[in-house]
């Protein structure tokens, strides 16, 4: 039997009706306002890749700025993605179902410009809100000059000790008082040293895991009085022999002092970093670690899940008596990316979670700082040692804001592991990660921010 | 010289064809809008510049050229290699062990047919995140047994030397799929063989080496030039267990990059590094490699296959 071609065709047009329906998107950013949104209002679609308690107070922010407004309705999304990875992004911009506001991490601001995913601000009048925002928050938003995105908190990072299980150890805590200024590396390793200990020859206590939580190339690196971009010759500049003594004595000689392997099974058992562990198994609020250097975002952690703990808080150490201390700030912000169906309203949006309103409910539930400098003034916000951190923020380095500000991460990351396990010396790796990112950096120069 | 006869369609052919391109046109569709036209873009965005947005500008083979002094290309791709060297095979034995332990005349062969495949059909993401539970040097199972036998405890998955191996031992998770092609074709064999060599005085093992490897020679074949396909392609684990992040993550792609494997460097490449353009000619110099090692392969099987009637 044949069947007969008109069939045919209506079948294949039936099938092509299925498949389409199947391949539409369903997106679009406009419809009924959302429950909590007035009426008359056209949606505006946010995703942030943040987790909770974070998204907890994000979605707070977008309640009130929902409650508030009267031409635009957020709707917020929490999607996959990272500091650095933002393939969902990237695909839902080229597939034209991208969001209208999109939380990014403020160090990769320069590099996602650059690749043509954000939409510059300056025609929405972003450049007449630069006064209000903290200068180098403000300049990780600039690519050649001009602002792609609202910075939206910060961030700064010190070193926190257990005063407990130091006086335990025979260590008279009163010299790591912030007053005394910075300690030593030295001094805190003579001091953590005592706090080791193996249970069946794995560590169940770690006295300072320099690697761990925020101790990073750049924390190092800073610590001892590195740079890590020359703007003159637009060169990264990771073989800097002050980065190199810094991989030296915290990453090849400390790991090496502890065993990298015996640490590295100490972090899987107390800090895996995949999966991790609940915040309330954090190894410092347990008293698995002695000390750790990490940002203010601890101080919620510890009246949340270790009010009882005893800690103390200190500059990150230096390498001599005397040093000046050195931090990092970081911090993410709110960019519009291209093809953004509610441009308009993403920016109205913008403007509140970013702004004085928004800042004002971030930093009050997460304890993180804000970009907003008035807010910094207001005293209430900052309440115990938050203080301490806001101080920081006046003489913390940021991380150069690049257009290839991820692999330079990436770059330098390996060469702290290599570094850690020995395979390759700290000066050869820094000079393969010069050679690699400044590579790739050299169509972007001169770079103008 | 006869001239080959001259291929026409007949009107019913014709009338036959018509109506059943329109049945099919959905798939022609699908397969030059989203298989086909990749394909070829992605040849063209190799010889480009392109950020994946704006507009891509000619490079010539500079992508190409690049890879000769790329420490990360060769890496990624040492990486690979050694994992598909060491996955490949151990996978063919897994499977034809699992299949040979299917096949056997028991009652309750159905449930342990379904124990074994199980597996294989569970997300290789869901696995994965088992897996680190049950390597972690800590509280880990694997090492709590290793240490009731008197074996030292082993970082799996923070020891370069180690990770790889971690990997090769997850993918053996995954051989439910082949070994039940393997039993398949071990229920092929013909049984008359093998009451001829028991006659003959042979035992287990010499049937096995001597009726059974021999026959079976075919799907080992298909199964080592899928594996070292779908190895050389190895992605998920690696990036589920490194992480996949910078920024945030310890090691972007494991303790010495270990984990770095070339379609997560493509990867990273294409959405971490905005260099489609470079990605782009990973894939295809992907591509070429995955073709040399299924024709060597080929190549190689003349050797020691063993096609029945040839």
């Amino acid at each position: 039997m044949t069947l007969l071609p008109g069939r045919g065709i209506t079948a294949s047009l039936i099938a092509f009706l299925v498949v389409g329906a199947a391949c539409s998107t369903g997106g679009g950013t406009s419809g009924a306002p959302l429950p909590g949104c007035n009426s008359g209002t056209k949606q505006a679609l946010f995703w942030t890749s943040h987790t909770p308690p974070d998204t907890d107070s994000e979605k707070h922010i977008v309640d009130a700025f929902n409650k508030q407004s009267t031409t635009t309705c957020v709707k917020m999304v929490a999607v996959p993605g990272s500091e650095t990875d933002i393939a969902k992004l990237t695909t839902a911009v080229r597939g034209g179902t991208g969001p209208d506001v999109y939380e990014l991490d403020r160090f990769t601001v320069a590099e996602r410009a650059a690749a043509g995913v954000l939409e510059d601000l300056t025609p929405f009048g972003a450049p007449a809100l630069a006064s209000n925002y903290l200068d180098f928050a403000w300049k990780e938003a600039l690519f050649k000059g001009k602002p792609y995105a609202l910075p939206d908190d910060t961030d700064a990072r010190v070193l926190y000790y257990n005063k407990d299980m130091l006086t335990a150890a025979g260590v008279d805590v009163s010299q790591l008082d912030i007053s005394k200024g910075a300690p030593t590396v030295d001094m805190i390793r003579t001091m953590a040293t005592k706090l080791n200990k193996k249970v069946n020859g794995k560590y169940t206590v770690v006295g300072f895991d320099p690697r761990l939580n925020q101790g990073w190339h750049y924390t190092w690196g800073f610590a001892y009085g590195g740079s890590f971009f020359d703007a003159a010759s637009c060169k990264v500049t990771p073989d800097d022999p002050k980065i190199v003594q810094a991989f030296k004595t915290m990453f090849w000689d400390w790991a090496g002092q502890l065993g990298v392997n015996d640490l590295q099974t100490f972090e899987s058992t107390y800090a895996p970093d995949t999966p991790p562990l609940p915040t309330e198994q954090d190894a410092f609020l347990t008293g698995h670690l002695g000390f750790v250097v990490s940002g203010d975002w601890v101080l919620g952690w510890l009246s949340k899940y270790a009010p009882n703990l005893h800690y103390g808080i200190t500059y990150i150490p230096v390498p001599k008596q005397g040093d000046t201390p050195a931090t990092w700030a970081g911090g993410w912000s709110v960019v519009i990316p291209k093809g953004a169906k509610n441009s308009q309203g993403g920016w109205e949006f913008m403007k509140y979670f970013a702004g004085e309103q928004g800042q004002r409910v971030y930093t009050q539930e997460t304890q993180h700082m804000p970009t907003w400098k008035s807010l910094l003034t207001d005293t209430s916000l900052f309440p115990g040692d938050h203080k301490l951190f806001v101080q920081q923020l006046a003489v913390a380095h940021s991380r150069p804001a690049l257009p290839v500000g991820a692999l330079y991460w990436d770059q330098l990351t390996i060469a702290q592991s290599s570094s850690e396990h020995h395979s390759k010396d700290p000066a050869a790796a820094l000079k393969d990660v010069a050679t690699t990112v400044n590579a790739k950096l050299q169509p972007f120069c001169p770079i103008a921010t | 010289m006869i001239a080959a006869p001259r291929f026409r369609l007949s009107a019913d052919d014709r009338r036959n064809l018509r109506t059943a391109l329109p049945f099919i046109a959905p798939w022609i569709v699908g397969f030059f809008a989203f298989t086909l036209y990749p394909i070829v873009y992605s040849l063209y965005l190799s010889f480009t510049h392109y950020s994946g947005f704006g507009d891509a500008t000619p490079a010539g083979f500079e992508n190409y050229q690049h890879m000769v002094s790329d420490s990360l290309f060769w890496q990624s791709l040492g990486n690979t290699l050694y994992y598909t060297a060491l996955a490949v095979p151990v996978g063919v034995v897994v499977a034809i062990v699992l299949a040979l332990m299917m096949n056997q005349n028991v009652r309750e062969v159905a449930i342990y047919r379904a124990a074994f495949y199980v597996p294989s059909i569970l997300p290789l993401f869901a696995l994965t995140f088992i897996f680190i539970v049950l390597l972690n040097p800590g509280f880990g199972l694997v090492d709590y047994v290793l240490g009731l036998v008197g074996l030292p405890a082993v970082n799996w998955l923070g020891d370069a030397l180690w990770t790889k191996i971690s990997i090769v031992l997850l993918a053996q998770l995954g051989a439910g799929g082949p070994a039940l092609i393997f039993l398949a074709s071990l229920r092929a064999v013909p049984a008359e063989l093998y009451e001829a060599a028991r006659l003959e005085g042979a035992g287990p093992l010499r049937r096995f080496y001597k009726i059974t490897l021999p026959l079976i020679t075919p799907v080992i074949l298909f199964d080592l030039i899928y594996g070292t396909i779908l190895g050389v392609q190895i992605f998920t684990p690696a990036y589920v267990l490194a992480g996949g992040t910078s920024g945030g993550g310890a090691y972007t792609t494991g303790p010495e990059n270990s984990l770095l494997f070339y379609v997560f460097y493509l990867y990273k490449s294409a959405f971490q590094y905005s260099d489609m353009g470079y990605a782009a000619a990973l894939a295809w110099v992907l591509f070429v490699i995955s073709v040399v090692l299924s024709f060597a392969i080929l190549r190689w099987s003349r050797q020691w296959v063993h096609y029945e009637g040839a």
